[in-house]
């Protein structure tokens, strides 16, 4: 077989390299010494005990966060370095979390359309888009509605309409099933799974749950603020 | 279609086939009305606030502006072209010798001189009003249209004539005796001297005023008309003579008479520092709101960090909201001044002395200043809702 042969490698998204955060002055060390590299398209789950650094890591993915020392890039570029992490935040990842965050005073419709301003959209094509990703995940009857209003699964369901809502590369699911029964936990990733498989989206899951991160195609396992396997995709 | 993507049917197919959907469009602002809704009575308490402030200085400001054009028609209608007065004195000038009249009127330039004694005093039922006596035959007699009666025989007679609102508040009529200080007058006729100041005074002749008063050869204002076809070089040129003359007394053109009286200049910087004050309570109040509403707002603050909102957009959102309060402020307050300065026209203690103005460049100026009130208040707030950590914020 020649070279030529040989499936290209995908992209790498994401590597870090001796990645560190601290805590309250250097007494907390969240992350000590964290190296992986995430590929395009891959499904990483980040699965470790309370405390092992998982969301500091995904807030760290997310620009919430910036690390206390080490390296972390995205596609090539320091993330420190990024001229704009707004931006970065609004095209480039979507975000699901735990405990939904959706607005409480603004319907869903209009929760989808929150990611959407400031990128040159008008009112009515956020409209549209947010009632087409609602659609697709099966709330277009509850366009309308306060999120009180809804179930825990449709309230999970929103949030993921509205991480799609700039057609991001990346999503970051922070226990995206965490307040869920196990019925809605199923959905909705079933739903995060074909969102990831159809467009080939890069997901990284944090996850207490051993059956949630079977969905992934790599399990990357965090201890004590290290990575104790998985690091590096295949 | 809508579980499709779900139970793994074609993500982008189900996006292509979504039909004609309710468009709920959310702008810019219907977030900032939502989230100043969120808390409606505090929202208006603020809003009230501002309004307070406005109203203030709608109603003070109003009053001086009043008082300032009432005087600048008073001295239209009489047609007097410059006026002699003291340099002390308050809203009304001190008294000075009439003689000095005399002395006036052999300067080139000067084609009528009159002498006028005025007093702002308590005649009656009149807690304060305009009594002017005024030098018999002389210019400011013209003007005055009986409307009732008649004017005084001549200046030996005991006899004063009323404006129809002087009339009207001292509760007179022809034929009726008034009392002002300790002698008594015959009210002999209504007169409609065509401006708020003349309507509003008890006017009589000078001598005899000056007797009640106890201001015997005094006077503090000698009325001058220029010739016809004197330019405003030589009118000038003559208040400087005057001036240069007459140690102690000053001499300006009637239409700057409101600009260089320090009275009215007190008056106004009285008014304006006084609406100053309800402003900084009011900027005070809007900044404590939006403070609270940054502090609520911090897990949402947090959300729209984490969706991608600018810092700038944050700034931008919490200003607009001050903005819109300060708006909302603006025109409550107007309303309110209106309503403030139409009761003060009424009452006994005003009437005849001023009429409340409320011009549109007064309005316009409150409500800017509602806005700016808004805006100086969001800054501090805003720059601290720009400057939160999203991670931080998320937590709450």
């Amino acid at each position: 077989m020649s070279p030529g042969n040989f499936p290209k490698p995908a992209p790498v998204v994401f590597e870090a390299s001796a990645l560190k955060k601290e805590f309250d002055d250097g007494r907390v060390a969240a992350l000590q010494g964290v190296d992986f590299t995430i590929s395009e398209g891959e499904f990483v789950a980040l699965v470790g005990p309370s405390g092992s650094g998982k969301t500091t890591l995904l807030n760290m993915l997310g620009l919430l966060d910036s690390p206390s020392a080490g390296s972390l890039r995205y596609r090539g570029s320091e993330m420190e370095a990024l001229p704009d992490p707004s931006r970065y935040r609004a095209r480039e990842v979507g975000f699901i979390f735990q405990a939904f965050h959706l607005l409480p005073t603004f319907t869903v419709a209009e929760n989808v359309q929150i990611p959407m301003f400031g990128q040159g959209m008008a009112p009515k094509v956020r409209a549209a888009r947010a009632a087409e990703l609602l659609d697709s995940v099966g709330l277009s009857h509850r366009l309308g509605h306060l999120p009180v209003k809804l179930s825990g699964g449709e309230r999970q369901r929103a949030a993921i309409a509205r991480s799609l809502a700039n057609r991001p590369g990346v999503l970051l699911a922070d226990e995206p099933t965490g307040n869920l029964d196990s019925q809605n936990a199923v959905q909705v990733m079933q739903l995060l799974a074909n969102l990831q498989r159809e467009h080939h989206t890069t997901l990284i899951l944090v996850t207490h749950d051993a059956e949630i991160a079977g969905h992934a195609s790599r399990i990357l396992r965090m201890k004590d603020g290290r990575i104790v396997s998985g690091g590096t995709g295949g | 279609m809508k579980m499709q993507a779900m139970n793994g049917g074609n993500f982008q197919t189900c996006l292509a086939r979504s039909e004609a959907v309710p468009r709920q469009a959310v702008t810019f602002l219907t977030i900032v009305f939502r989230d100043l809704w969120r808390r409606p009575l505090r929202t208006a308490l603020t809003i009230v606030g501002i309004a307070i402030g406005i109203a203030a200085v709608i109603a003070l400001v109003g009053m001086a502006a009043g008082y300032e054009k009432g005087i600048v028609k008073q001295l239209d209608v009489i047609g007097i072209d410059v006026i002699v007065s003291n340099m002390e004195g308050g809203l009304l000038p001190k008294a000075f010798d009439e003689s000095i009249a005399g002395k006036i009127a052999a300067l080139p330039d000067v084609a009528e001189v009159t002498t006028v004694l005025m007093q702002m005093l308590s005649v009656e039922a009149a807690p304060m009003i305009m009594v002017s006596g005024r030098a018999w035959g002389g210019f400011t007699w013209e003007k005055l249209e009986v409307v009732e009666g008649r004017l005084p025989i001549d200046r030996a007679e005991a006899a004063v004539v009323l404006g129809t609102m002087a009339a009207e508040m001292l509760g007179k009529k022809v034929g009726d005796t008034i009392q002002i200080e300790t002698e008594e007058f015959a009210v002999v006729g209504i007169v409609d001297g065509h401006s708020l100041v003349e309507n509003g005074a008890v006017i009589l002749s000078l001598p005899l005023f000056q007797q009640a008063s106890g201001y015997e050869g005094r006077v503090n204002f000698v009325d001058i008309r220029v010739p016809a076809g004197a330019n405003r070089e030589r009118i000038e040129a003559l208040c400087r003579t005057i001036e240069e003359n007459f140690e102690g007394l000053r001499a300006v053109r009637s239409s700057e008479v409101v600009g260089t009286s320090q009275g009215f200049k007190i008056a106004k910087a009285m008014s304006w520092s006084t609406s100053l004050l309800a402003i900084i309570v009011g900027i005070f109040g809007v900044m404590n709101t939006m403070l609270m509403t940054v502090f609520e707002r911090t897990h949402e603050i947090g959300i729209l960090l984490a969706l991608g909102w600018k810092k700038r957009m944050i700034v931008g959102l919490i200003l607009c909201e001050a903005a819109v309060l300060g708006v909302l402020g603006g025109i409550l307050g107007v309303l309110l001044g209106a309503a403030t300065l139409a009761i003060l026209g009424t009452l006994p203690e005003v009437r005849g002395l001023l009429e409340p103005d409320l011009s549109w460049g007064l309005i316009v100026q409150a409500v800017l200043i509602a806005v700016g009130v808004g805006i100086a208040s969001g800054l501090y707030p805003a720059w601290r809702g720009s400057r939160l950590s999203p991670s931080v914020a998320l937590q709450g």
